[in-house]
């Protein structure tokens, strides 16, 4: 057990027991690993997720239809975009009104997708009229389509750069056409 | 001959520089972080490539999952927004015409809103703390062609930023999953009214290609 030395003098010699000096050095490498520990765990725990606006403006719904007639477009202009659940997205060119489920394309979200189909389709306008930007994209949604798909295609209306492309309802042809595939 | 004698040099670094520094980073990211405001509808937003930034003072129409619609209005937007509703469409809701002076200012702690337009006297003679636990479980604004009750609120906080002559923004944010007969519907109600232009809160796309 400990015991004090209560032991007065003895002189000088005795009292050997120096205050040993201390180092005033802190080794810091612990701080230092756990500073950058903190670091890391702040860094990759921060979402950078920013909300990002996407604008989208709808067109004014026509009063009267019997008076404006609108402009004309050629069937050679239109591809149409129809988007079904799971993620399927069909496609055809020209009129409703022909459409029979034969003619009626399957393809996917993506580069290689949906996005050749459109890009394609722009250059085929492009030979025919000799003008840009005059490829029609219509983007039409079964009820099972999700949010996330009609964003994605508005996506890829920009960075297709299709000027025209509008969301409209599907015709019960076009409806009858997507569920007999 | 002399030996060269090589100089043993100590191996232990001075770690205090680098502590200092990794101490700076941590506090300047600590202080930078910023939070994310509490949300009581939770929505995954899908990605895409807008880069445009979401203002603060805008109208969001939230939908979720389900396809409950959920309104959500800038602070300083939503005692007025009450106002112009009760001006606008007093007759419409007799029960906007019961609102004491109290209960609409208590409009203003409502974050988000997603009841039946007749339920709010009950629902702002509740306090604060109330509210924000009522907040967590709402069933949603009427949509549905019927009872379009959205179009109501998003007209009355439209008419509050008119007057001052701002256009303030509407916006839709919805999940990834919602169904997307609910943003259409939504969207044709506001078109109804005279509303073309839409915002779509997505996240930042993270991939490249």
């Amino acid at each position: 057990m400990a015991q004090m030395d209560t032991s007065e003098g003895g002189g000088r010699h005795e009292s050997k027991v120096k205050a040993k000096k201390m180092s005033t050095r802190v080794d810091l490498t612990p701080m230092v690993d756990l500073a950058f520990l903190l670091i890391s765990f702040f860094m990759l725990t921060t979402t950078m997720s920013k909300p990002v606006a996407m604008q989208l403006a709808m067109p004014k719904p026509i009063e009267d239809p019997t008076k404006d007639k609108g402009e004309d477009v050629k069937e050679s202009q239109v591809l149409t975009i129809i988007l079904d659940k799971d993620d399927a997205v069909w496609y055809y060119e020209g009129i409703p009104s022909e459409l029979t489920p034969e003619s009626l394309n399957k393809t996917h979200y993506g580069s290689d997708g949906i996005r050749q189909v459109i890009l394609d389709k722009q250059k085929k306008v492009l030979a025919h009229f000799r003008e840009p930007d005059k490829t029609i994209c219509l983007i039409k949604m079964t009820k099972d389509a999700s949010y996330k798909n009609m964003v994605d295609i508005l996506d890829e209306m920009d960075i297709t750069k299709t000027k025209i492309f509008a969301i409209q309802d599907l015709s019960p042809v076009e409806l009858s056409a997507v569920s007999a595939k | 001959m002399p030996k060269v004698k090589i100089p043993k040099k100590s191996v232990v670094v001075d770690m205090t520089a680098m502590c200092d520094v990794s101490f700076l980073l941590l506090a300047f990211f600590i202080l930078t972080a910023k939070f994310r405001p509490t949300e009581s509808v939770m929505v995954d937003t899908p990605t895409s490539r807008a880069t445009e930034q979401v203002k603060e003072d805008i109208i969001t129409i939230t939908v979720n999952k389900e396809g409950g619609a959920y309104l959500t209005l800038f602070s300083t937007r939503r005692v007025p927004t009450l106002n112009s509703l009760i001006e606008r469409y007093g007759e419409k809701y007799p029960s906007l015409r019961t609102l004491t002076k109290d209960q609409i200012n208590n409009f203003g702690n409502v974050e988000t809103f997603g009841f039946n337009i007749n339920q709010l006297p009950s629902l702002l003679s509740k306090s604060k703390d109330e509210l924000i636990q009522i907040e967590k479980n709402m069933p949603g604004i009427p949509i549905d062609s019927v009872d379009s009750q959205i179009g109501d609120w998003v007209n009355a906080a439209r008419s509050t930023g008119l007057e001052a002559g701002i256009e303030v923004p509407i916006a839709i944010k919805g999940d990834k999953s919602t169904n997307v007969v609910a943003v259409k519907d939504i969207i044709e109600a506001l078109r109804k009214r005279e509303i073309y232009r839409f915002n779509l809160i997505t996240s930042l796309e993270g991939r490249v290609d």
